[in-house]
């Protein structure tokens, strides 16, 4: 069953994956095969609830001071990333990590560079909207301020959710990302040019990428220690800092106000012996060219930088994956990787479809006859 | 009622007014007199130290979630340490949904927000600075903006001892600064101390009228002229839930956050008051009586800012109060039949519970700096 490419066997193990560290590893080793490797199954969508979904998406009331949205860091136009090294934040804060593409993130095992939620989408929605740096909304006014949209109220009605709930804008928006599916590649459609091919071989072969990058998504959804390198950009400004240390405190990392290092995945395993200090989750390789610049921290502007970095046998550091070696890559083969990552990028999710179209009017009209209307 | 009477009386006389048994033997309202200092907790001592990083933190926008809110946006010194709205501006996107009230002399009370829902400073502080509608902030995103800015961390270790800034002590100083806002010289407060040319003669007629024909003492009493119990006289709702969408979207998330039922939720048009609180239907629609001092300043009036001037203020208890949903109006409040004579008596006495205002200006904050 482990042979099978990972997304015929469906959603239901990719999830039990994430349980299980050890068979994760082992579906790895089997992955590098030339297996597995195909276009996104585009999930079943229910059409009203995406719709739904795409307008709370579009929405800056769905923040604490209706200042940002979702689209605020997830622009569609730089395949919902945001073009940036370090993600904006709720005002007042600032990012301390790159802002991940949304594009196949409902097939995802674990969500966030640190693969903290491993569960599902509603949850993720739910950290994004209610963290505090991130949108600082109490969802029971959220769901109050969606209310008040009639809109929203028919809508809402139409996807059959009844009332606007917090728990139904939690499904709808899952809804809305199940509809970013890759499309159009070149390596989707059986065209890529020789000098992609040959970059593939090197991909499953000789550089060894296809040990972590695997399946569909060209990821294994499993953190590593590659030994990017800091981004002093986080330690130097005190918004992005500060933004760190209250995540750090939430977290409950240890020795945050010392710490000068974003400690990744070891959040989720707090490993006691630190070995898990600087593990991040193996990035999906499609749609790469609308996503620079790469790695959890953006410390990479150039797919060409990515591939020399590999080359090199990553960066350094204590933790760093034993398997991540210099590659000895000629500078064609080097060439060739890139033209292969290129070709795994297809057609920008800017249409009507993925994006809210027109205005979003984000007053509130008060209710007609308020004292005889029901609340 | 006579039973309840004597056991709030006790009670009055237990907290605070030791020297007033022999009133309270009479079975009287504990009496208006100057106000005195207000009350230290002994866990929480003054210093000039702590008033002074309280002040800052006070006026300091980063308590708030965005950093453009601190508690000096809804408790003003400009508008008599409150807000001059009826209801509260509240955080950026939203609106509050309660008046806000004065700072000044808020060290006296012993519950504080309008339905007691706090009983120290130190305990209302978090909860204006945390709320979704006040300040929106969090604890974590606090302590660390709170990390980098040098001078706090430098006023917290020697106040507090703190390695790095704690929470609980950001409301430990707030509350001490609070404390220093106090109106305890007002020209009531002098004659009461004996000066008695302190007050006009009309002014003197008009806290006759307080102690007497109207009746204000009843729940109006002590030197802080407050009982510090809770009443419905019958306020009528805010106009803001009929016209703003805002304000409508605030009402139905206080109905949601603070528990009603389903029924209560769906059909209910006002404020409940304390019923929020305790989930009986007999507080419904009950607030808690306000102190009087200040007043000059902290116009307008009442839980949801209803009356903007004194006039309107004793027109409507001239009338016996008025009319709302809840069927737990106060039997206290019946028409008073002051001639308009009066009623100017009465106002010109409510003036003389404020002396000059207290102004401050908004002082220099200070700038973050990145940790070495």
């Amino acid at each position: 069953m482990i042979n099978r490419p990972i997304h015929s066997i469906g959603k239901k193990l990719t999830v039990f994956v994430a349980g299980v560290f050890a068979l994760g590893l082992i579906i790895n080793a089997t992955s590098a095969s030339a297996d597995g490797f195909g276009p996104i199954k585009a999930p079943k969508v229910d059409a009203k609830k995406a719709a739904l979904g795409k307008r709370l998406f579009f929405d800056p009331r769905l923040s604490g001071d209706a200042a940002i949205s979702c689209s605020t860091c997830h622009i569609p136009s730089k395949g919902f990333a945001d073009g940036l090294e370090l993600s904006k934040a709720y005002p007042g804060s600032d990012g301390f990590r790159n802002t991940p593409t949304l594009i196949n993130t409902a097939q995802r095992a674990a969500w966030f560079h640190d693969g903290r939620l491993g569960t599902n989408l509603n949850d993720v929605t739910r950290e994004s909207i209610t963290e505090t740096y991130n949108m600082n909304m109490d969802m029971r006014l959220m769901q109050e301020r969606v209310k008040q949209d009639p809109i929203y109220v028919k809508m809402f009605k139409d996807a059959g959710y009844g009332e606007p709930s917090n728990g139904s804008i939690r499904k709808a928006i899952p809804e809305y990302l199940k509809t970013l599916t890759s499309r159009g590649s070149a390596f989707d459609a059986g065209k890529m040019s020789d000098a992609a091919k040959r970059g593939f071989e090197l991909f499953k072969g000789k550089a060894g990428c296809a040990a972590c990058h695997s399946g569909n998504r060209f990821t294994d959804d499993q953190p590593y220690n590659t030994g990017v390198p800091n981004n002093p950009d986080i330690w130097r400004k005190p918004l992005r800092h500060m933004t760190y240390v209250a995540f750090g405190l939430f977290m409950g990392i240890e020795n945050i106000m010392n710490i000068r290092r974003d400690v990744g995945a070891h959040v989720r395993t707090h490993k006691a012996d630190g070995s898990d200090i600087g593990k991040f989750m193996t990035p999906t390789l499609r749609e790469l060219k609308q996503t620079a610049p790469y790695m959890h921290n953006g410390m990479i502007r150039t797919l060409k930088g990515v591939v020399e970095f590999y080359n090199n046998g990553g960066g350094s550091d204590a933790n760093k994956d034993p398997r991540i070696k210099p590659l000895g890559l000629s500078k064609e083969e080097r060439a060739n990787l890139v033209t292969f990552l290129n070709a795994l990028s297809g057609k920008p999710l800017t249409g009507k479809q993925h994006v809210w179209p027109g205005k979003i009017d984000v007053n509130y009209k008060p209710i007609k006859d308020w004292l005889k209307q029901r609340n | 009622m006579k039973t309840m009477k004597k056991i709030s009386l006790a009670l009055i006389v237990g907290l605070a007014l030791i020297g007033f048994a022999g009133n309270a033997m009479a079975d009287k309202n504990a009496p208006l007199a100057a106000l005195g200092k207000p009350p230290i907790p002994a866990d929480n001592p003054q210093t000039a130290a702590k008033v002074a990083l309280g002040k800052l933190l006070f006026f300091d926008p980063r308590i708030g979630g965005d950093a453009s809110v601190s508690c000096a946006d809804c408790h003003s010194p400009t508008q008599g340490w409150g807000f001059a709205d009826p209801i509260s501006r509240g955080y950026p996107g939203a609106i509050h949904w309660r008046n806000s009230q004065t700072v000044v002399n808020s060290a006296y009370l012993g519950k504080l927000f309008w339905t007691g829902s706090a009983k120290s400073l130190e305990n209302q502080a978090p909860s204006a600075a945390l709320g979704a509608l006040s300040g929106n902030g969090e604890r974590d995103v606090i302590e660390a903006r709170l990390a980098f800015v040098p001078e706090y961390v430098k006023a917290f270790r020697e106040v507090f001892g703190d390695r790095w800034p704690r929470v609980n002590n950001v409301w430990r100083a707030m509350a001490a600064f609070e404390r220093t806002l106090i109106h305890n010289n007002t020209p009531f407060d002098k004659y009461m101390r004996g000066d008695k040319k302190a007050l006009s003669e009309q002014q003197v007629r008009g806290l006759k009228l307080f102690q007497g024909k109207a009746n204000c003492i009843e729940c109006h009493n002590g030197p802080q002229l407050t009982d510090q119990k809770y009443y419905n006289l019958g306020v009528p709702r805010a106009e803001e839930w009929l016209t703003r969408g805002l304000a409508q979207i605030t009402f139905r998330y206080q109905q949601y956050g603070k528990g009603s039922t389903e029924k209560m939720y769906r059909t209910i048009k006002d404020d409940a008051g304390l019923y929020y609180r305790t989930k009986e239907k007999v507080d419904k629609g009950k607030f808690r009586t306000p102190p009087l001092r200040y007043t000059a300043y902290t116009a307008p009036y009442m839980h949801n800012g209803t009356f903007f001037d004194f006039e309107e203020l004793v027109d409507f208890y001239n009338d016996g109060g008025g009319k709302n949903e809840f069927a737990t109006k106060t039997k206290l409040l019946k028409p008073l039949n002051l001639s308009d004579e009066e009623k100017e008596d009465l106002v010109a006495f409510l003036e003389s519970l404020s002396g000059p205002e207290i102004k401050m200006a908004t002082p220099k904050i200070p700038p973050y700096a990145p940790l070495d």
